[in-house]
């Protein structure tokens, strides 16, 4: 491990399952991160970083970073919160699906439209893991669980899709088990100018198994800055099959004004 | 002496324009006035009125008997013509109808004329304000009246005030850094007053966020930030909340919230007043942390109140409850003295960018990592628990309490917040004290003293269960059965009040 991989991690030790892909993630996080601050252009305390609640929230024990471990659903107005308050600091939210998709979707339709300057990830195991397993607004029909007996009857969200609808300008699919695109993923949400979403597909290793073998519909796509092929991309995948392709990379980047230069354009005392 | 003044018409026809200008000379002449405002919840049409109240000494209230009524409409005498006193005076639209836009401005100068005020002070500034033709429309109303009333230029020196300027300004006076709020009456006057203010005060930032959830969430990031922030809203985007309020109890982020009743429960009446959430201002939330809860009376404790709210919350990592409701937030006070110097409130925090700071909405350790271990959850809750003591020491140096009235009666009057001015305006002359209780979290001990050495306790409250009452029992053990309570959604008046006051005393 790196010296900045080292001052990045906490000796808190982790309680996620064995082999859970969420230590994959951290992984991704802390290489990411280094690399961040080891070119000088970004300072480890400028880092601030909010979560969730669920299983990949517990990340906020083991990050040696600045933050606040929030509500259930609440990564984004707690975000928001932080660049509000300074917009310097490097803000980067760790959610849920069901933390994104299910009890904080409210906040996600209008994250695009604010174009705060953070980072969101989603950890989309398509199940509530820490409450063991019920479905959550991408888990796929069928899914039997311990709350839906007869199995999960609605369709899917695209999350995607709905990210593209409501004007997110940066917009990633990641896999969790490939650390090393998952990584260049966070590294150029971080970089983008203004809200970015980065979604990890993250097998859940106790619950819904249907969806955990998926890896060979992955396929790795060129940074994509095209509005019109965004939406193809995004119509891919449904969340609901096993069948076709699931493209994973930067689905759609566009440059766009953020909070930063809307709200504070009048006030330079906050540029201090 | 004392006058009332009824100006009632429909929502949009200018009834707030009249009772303005009015109160604006009337001060001028250094005399007090209190405007109470009466409207629905509607933009045009419907009927509204405000009760103009004045008089040669400091008055915070209202009455049922009216001196002179100001119809724009005829609705307004119908409803209203039993309230004028014999001797009365009807102002109508009649002769102005062709004035269009400018009847308000007319019925300005009718009642200037009436009252006996001096015009000219009056014709210029609504010259250069709104022009030509309204000045025109002062002199004709001016001119159609005769002089009932001489008030002579007496020698105060008065500011018009309504209770949520007031707290705007307590919030300015703290250097508040970020108002986040989603309108919700009444407290939508602060987000409109601070969001103005924001041209004069280049840090501050107003911003209205997709829900009071949202906006309480994003609260504390700004707060953990290190800046200084006030969410504001009303009973059920206080209710939203609350999850948000329990955050801040296990995370100690600094939160001051500016919480403006309205008559619940549901939507209730949402133009209207009642003083039923303090039950929600000193509980909401689970689990048990610590908070404060004030409720100012007047607009000079409110900004006092919020600027201590935004001291200790600062000062202690804790959440600040600013417990106002409709009757404060929206009446016009005048002032006749200023405020308390205002405390410094400095944030001397750790804070993110400048060192390593995590902070959890579960319990946890001193880095602020998770704990589930049974002695740093009792370390936990000692400190929340240790905290509230801190606090409670700290509060001693700010008035928790007032005590009003014949300081040596037998009869003791109980109230808090906005029922303060008409009390006031109430015991002039009886035999009574008044205690007003500011802090009600923590409760001071002055209470139940004075409870003991009152032979006959009177609780006057604008809710139907009495909730300070219930406090004071839970604090102290003590009932008190002589209750006055009044919940129709309107304030007390305090004609009526000293009626029912004096049926009560010992
Ligand atoms: C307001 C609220 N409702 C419910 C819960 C219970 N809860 C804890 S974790 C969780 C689900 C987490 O699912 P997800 O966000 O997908 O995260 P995962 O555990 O799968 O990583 C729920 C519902 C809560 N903590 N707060």
């Amino acid at each position: 491990m790196t010296a900045t991989k080292q001052k990045l991690s906490t000796k808190y030790p982790i309680t996620w399952c064995p082999g859970c892909p969420n230590n994959l993630i951290l992984e991704s996080v802390k290489t990411t991160l280094s690399k961040l601050i080891d070119s000088g252009k970004y300072k480890h305390q400028d880092f601030a970083m909010v979560t969730g609640i669920g299983c990949h929230a517990k990340i906020f024990d083991y990050l040696n970073l600045s933050g606040i471990y929030g509500l259930h659903g609440r990564v984004l107005p707690t975000c928001l919160g932080l660049k509000i308050g300074n917009p310097d600091l490097s803000v980067i939210g760790f959610a849920g699906d069901g933390d994104a998709y299910a009890e904080g979707i409210a906040h996600f339709i209008h994250a695009g439209r604010y174009n705060a300057d953070f980072t969101y990830v989603v950890h989309d195991n398509q199940s509530f893991s820490l409450t063991t397993g019920q479905a959550t607004p991408t888990s796929q029909q069928g899914y039997k669980n311990k709350s839906q007996i007869f199995g999960v009857v609605d369709m899917p969200l695209n999350s995607i899709k709905l990210a593209l609808a409501t004007g997110v300008n940066f917009i990633a699919r990641a896999f969790a088990y490939d650390t090393k695109h998952t990584a260049e993923m966070l590294e150029r949400a971080i970089k983008h100018r203004g809200f970015s979403f980065v979604e990890i597909i993250q097998p859940c290793l106790i619950f819904n198994l249907d969806m955990n073998n998926l890896n060979k519909l992955f396929y790795k796509i060129p940074v994509n800055k095209d509005k019109a092929k965004a939406e193809k991309l995004a119509e891919e995948w449904n969340y609901n099959t096993k069948e076709g392709k699931i493209p994973i990379g930067v689905i759609y980047e566009a440059p766009s004004s953020t909070l930063k230069e809307k709200y504070f354009r009048k006030s330079a005392s906050l540029k201090k | 002496m004392r006058l009332n003044i009824l100006i009632g018409g429909k929502a949009g026809q200018g009834i707030n324009k009249i009772s303005a200008i009015i109160s604006n000379a009337l001060s001028k002449q250094g005399y007090f006035t209190f405007n109470y405002r009466d409207y629905q919840s509607l933009i045009r049409g419907g009927h509204n009125f405000n009760v103009l109240s004045i008089s040669d000494q400091w008055i915070a209230s209202h009455e049922s008997k009216i001196d002179g009524l100001v119809a724009l409409d005829e609705l307004t005498l119908k409803l209203h013509k039993l309230e004028l006193k014999p001797a009365g005076f009807i102002i109508t639209q009649k002769g102005f109808e062709d004035l269009g836009r400018n009847l308000n401005v007319a019925l300005s100068g009718a009642l200037i004329k009436i009252l006996g005020l001096d015009k000219k002070i009056l014709l210029q500034e609504v010259k250069t304000q709104l022009g030509d033709e309204a000045a025109k429309a002062i002199e004709k109303g001016y001119n159609s009246q005769k002089t009932k009333f001489s008030l002579k230029k007496l020698n105060n020196n008065i500011t018009i005030m309504s209770g949520g300027q007031a707290v705007s300004q307590g919030a300015i006076n703290s250097n508040i850094d970020r108002h986040i709020a989603y309108p919700m009456t009444p407290a939508t006057g602060v987000l409109h007053e601070l969001s103005r203010m924001q041209l004069k005060n280049d840090n501050l930032v107003v911003f209205q966020p997709e829900s009071e959830i949202a906006a309480a969430n994003i609260a504390l990031g700004v707060s953990f930030a290190g800046k200084r922030v006030m969410v504001g809203t009303s009973g059920g985007g206080f209710d939203l909340m609350s999850e948000t309020l329990s955050l801040q109890g296990m995370s100690e982020i600094p939160l001051v919230v500016y919480l403006a009743s309205r008559p619940g429960p549901g939507t209730g009446v949402p133009t209207y007043t009642s003083q039923a959430d303090l039950d929600i201002a000193l509980r909401a939330g689970h689990g048990e942390f610590p908070r404060i809860v004030v409720a100012p009376g007047d607009p000079i404790e409110a900004i006092e109140n919020t600027n201590e709210c935004f001291y200790l919350s600062e000062k202690f990592g804790a959440l600040s409850i600013i417990l106002s409701d409709k009757h404060l937030a929206e009446s016009e006070f005048s002032l006749n003295k200023q405020a308390n110097k205002p405390l410094r409130v400095d944030v001397k925090r750790k804070l993110p960018g400048k060192t390593i700071v995590k902070t959890s909405s579960y319990e946890h350790d001193i880095f602020g990592c998770t704990a589930e271990d049974t002695k740093i959850i009792n370390q936990g809750v000692q400190r929340r628990l240790k905290k509230y003591e801190d606090i409670k020491k700290e509060v001693q140096k700010f008035q928790m309490t007032k005590l009003y009235g014949k300081k040596n009666s037998k009869n003791l009057i109980f109230a808090w917040g906005s029922t303060k001015g008409a009390i006031l305006d109430a015991i002039k002359d009886l035999d009574c004290k008044f205690l007003q209780v500011l802090y009600l979290k923590p409760l001071s001990s002055e209470i139940k003293k004075e409870i003991q050495k009152a032979k006959n306790v009177i609780l006057i409250e604008n809710n139907v269960t009495g909730q300070l009452g219930r406090l004071i029992r839970e604090k102290t053990g003590i009932k008190i059965p002589n209750r006055i309570l009044k919940y129709d959604a309107r304030p007390f008046r305090s004609d009526e009040l000293k009626i029912q006051i004096k049926k009560m005393l010992k």
